[in-house]
């Protein structure tokens, strides 16, 4: 047993961590978050150079191939940071979801991926579905005519492709197509996180065979394992976050003076924090099983990742607030990351599933 | 990174296993299994059966008649009794006084207590509360002075462990009271047959005798019976407590407790208390990797830091949770109690079996964390060490 991270992931979180510190400080975030566009594509493309664009991908498919552990550092390194730009649409919803499949153009479409030129994004929600991904309403006829709604497409607006789970005769299919195809129009509003999303119609949209990347219970697996790698990507985001929520908040309360000391000194405040830190370390242990099930490709890797998804809705979001509190006013102001954390952790819990609906699935 | 045990690991648990399957005392398990309380022989012929084999010194050094495991196997012995459902091991003799003898004792009193610490021929106690000191255990009055070739002994300890089955007490007591008040205390080992030591019991909410009051009237103990130098003590206790944190998550113990839960509620079609039993189970898993943690960094050559007052606080909140759940499913049969021995009379009450069992376990675990540094105690111990505040 050896539960140490690798010289290769240690050296890689370093590098999220440099790259963070030195191109995506909290100031620069804002600019983007209220720029008109939705991320900033120089930031994308330095992702592309650095080459984490094409982490998960086989290298068959012109990836890194790396698993589980290294998306997970990347997502934890993420979460402190609040980085906004699209990779869980992208890179793991709709990338992984490609390059696990057998669709006949998927090399090329992951090349574009990994050099930043292609945005695809996963249409799998719709209205009035709690969760449940695999049932929908959408539609693909004899014809392969595609009508139905989906909803809260992350990054849809920016998506040159949309990836759409649909029905044809009562077996569910998964299809490809460009998204400013005759009949596709959106509605794009931005998320409490500041990203975006859309809402988008599909209207007698005119598909062909070779618009199908599959279907039946391939099409099945192929949304529930990419859902369940993205659930524990965002989970992975919500364990970086927290420690952050943890470490800046001990580090504003050694610098607040109150009564004549820093607040650090009070032990309400202390075995609040130290309940902080005991949380952040328990969501990193849940996290560390739940990648390695998913790295493993085990039977049990769903249930882990449900477990560390349930656990990070509550806790995550418990540190967040806690962070918030103990920072009085400050911790409302939007100069300070900590109110963005909690508005972050809002969003990772209301994504795929949230804490109590991940409770459930552990019966 | 890697999860799973070594082969080494596998066959060691399989051989810890086969033990309980086979040389686990039938009538202690028969007892222990069925709720029933165990008798001091009991507890004797447990221990005695587990020296048989050679495993009382656990986390001892091969030198001194331990077994020399890694922490990986101590992790796995833990684990496996725990799941097996068998009673802790009284820890006071062979995690407590023993490593303090061998690191800090004389070698007259190594051979004199540790073969008998292994054979489990003498129960020790522990002699650390006084009425006056809990957690501020340095402030301790019971007092230990001089005279020729004897300390003479006067004081009173309190919530001291099955005291009226113990043979000796290992005890803190004050030799000095100028300087400050760590520094005035020592390690003295006491005959509990000394004349002037009186034990009285005192009973707890669940109706158990398992703690008492010590009292010492001039009680003489021979000088040869410091462990150590005098006025060193704290050091010795402070070593102490590092070795009886270990294991006291408690994860085989409660995963057990968790699975007899989930066959429970199984039959019951209850979807609030199955959602408390889910959020205890991914809790569980959370400790239980984070006891892997630590385990992975000690083997890798690192020191316990945090994660061990992390456990102390998590591992014994889960227990505490877990038998409230019991509790909660016995439902209306929860006000009926016969007390800790139960079924040992003729009138067996109504209701499901866990019922009563459930609250001699939610009022007796009630102790888990106040003991062993409390866990406000450890609190402030993360604070110091982890926040640095």
């Amino acid at each position: 047993m050896n539960l140490d991270y690798n010289e290769e992931q240690v050296m890689l979180r370093e590098q999220i961590q440099k790259f963070c510190e030195s191109e995506y400080d909290f100031y620069k975030r804002e600019d983007i978050v209220k720029s008109k566009d939705d991320f900033d594509v120089n930031v994308w493309q330095l992702f592309a150079d650095q080459g984490w664009l094409s982490m998960p991908f086989s290298e068959e498919s012109g990836g890194l191939g790396f698993g589980a552990i290294e998306l997970s550092i990347l997502f934890e390194e993420f979460g402190k940071a609040l980085v906004i730009e699209p990779y869980l649409s992208t890179v793991v919803l709709s990338g992984t979801m490609l390059d696990r499949s057998n669709f006949a153009d998927k090399n090329e479409l992951i090349s574009k991926i990994c050099a930043g030129d292609m945005h695809i994004s996963f249409a799998y929600a719709e209205v009035n579905k709690t969760y449940d991904y695999s049932s929908v309403n959408t539609t693909l006829d004899s014809s392969n005519v595609l009508n139905g709604t989906k909803t809260l497409v992350l990054n849809g607006s920016n998506a040159h492709k949309l990836i759409v789970s649909c029905t044809k005769d009562g077996e569910l299919v998964l299809v490809i197509l460009d998204s400013d195809m005759d009949g596709v129009s959106m509605n794009s509003f931005s998320t409490v996180d500041g990203q975006s999303c859309s809402e988008i119609s599909f209207e007698n949209v005119k598909l062909t065979d070779d618009h199908v990347i599959a279907s039946g219970d391939e099409a099945n697996n192929l949304i529930k394992d990419s859902i369940n790698l993205a659930t524990l990507c965002v989970s992975a985001e919500a364990v970086g976050l927290m420690e952050s929520c943890y470490f800046k908040t001990l580090e504003y309360t050694k610098g607040r003076e109150q009564f004549g000391q820093p607040i650090s000194n009070f032990q309400v405040l202390q075995h609040r924090m130290v309940d902080m830190f005991i949380e952040s370390e328990l969501a990193k242990s849940l996290l560390i099983k739940a990648m390695l099930e998913v790295n493993n490709k085990s039977d049990e890797m769903y249930k882990h990742v449900s477990a560390l998804k349930s656990y990070i809705g509550k806790s995550g979001k418990t540190s967040a607030k806690e962070a918030v509190q103990l920072h009085g006013g400050m911790g409302v102001s939007e100069e300070l990351m900590i109110g963005h954390y909690l508005k972050k952790m809002i969003s990772i819990d209301a994504l795929f599933g949230n804490s109590d609906f991940h409770l459930r699935q552990i019966t | 990174m890697d999860i799973n045990f070594t082969k080494e690991d596998i066959a060691f648990r399989d051989e810890v296993r086969e033990w309980l399957a086979n040389d686990y005392p039938k009538h202690v398990k028969d007892k222990t299994d069925n709720g029933i309380a165990l008798t001091r022989q009991d507890m004797v012929d447990y221990h005695k059966a587990i020296s048989k084999k050679g495993w009382m010194g656990y986390n001892w050094p091969v030198e001194y008649g331990g077994t020399g495991w890694s922490s990986t196997q101590l992790y796995i012995f833990n684990k496996e009794f725990g799941l097996a459902g068998c009673p802790p091991l009284l820890a006071f003799g062979v995690s407590m006084v023993a490593p303090v003898i061998w690191t800090f004792g004389n070698d007259e009193q190594k051979e004199r207590f540790l073969p008998d610490i292994l054979n489990f021929d003498t129960w020790w106690c522990q002699g650390y509360s006084e009425p006056g000191s809990g957690s501020d255990l340095a402030s301790l009055k019971t007092k230990a002075v001089l005279e020729g070739d004897h300390y003479i002994v006067n004081g009173a300890k309190t919530w001291t462990t099955l005291a009226q089955n113990a043979d000796w007490i290992f005890c803190l007591v004050r030799t000095d009271n100028s300087g400050i008040k760590q520094e005035g205390i020592s390690f003295l080992l006491i005959d509990m047959k000394t004349p002037g030591i009186e034990v009285k019991p005192i009973i707890t909410i669940d109706g158990e005798h398992e703690v008492n009051s010590v009292f010492f009237s001039d009680v003489k103990v021979p000088a040869e019976n410091l462990v150590g130098e005098e006025g060193k003590g704290w050091t010795y206790a402070k070593f102490l407590l590092a070795h009886e944190r270990f294991g006291i998550a408690g994860v085989g113990a409660s995963m057990r407790q968790l699975n007899r839960l989930k066959e429970i509620i199984a039959k019951l079609d209850n979807s609030e208390l199955q959602r408390k039993v889910n959020e205890l189970e991914i809790g569980l898993s959370a400790i239980e990797i984070t006891e892997l943690r630590l385990l992975s960094a000690l083997e890798n050559g690192g020191h316990p830091g945090a994660e061990s007052s992390i456990l102390k606080i998590k591992g014994t909140e889960m227990q505490q949770n877990l038998s409230e759940l019991f509790v909660e499913a016995a439902g209306e049969y929860a006000l009926m109690y016969p007390g800790p021995h139960g079924y040992e009379s003729n009138d067996k009450p109504a209701g499901p079996d866990y019922a009563a069992e459930g609250l001699s376990g939610f009022l007796n675990l009630r102790k888990t964390s106040i003991y062993g540094g409390s866990n406000e105690i450890q609190k402030n111990i993360l604070s110091k060490f982890v926040l640095g505040v």
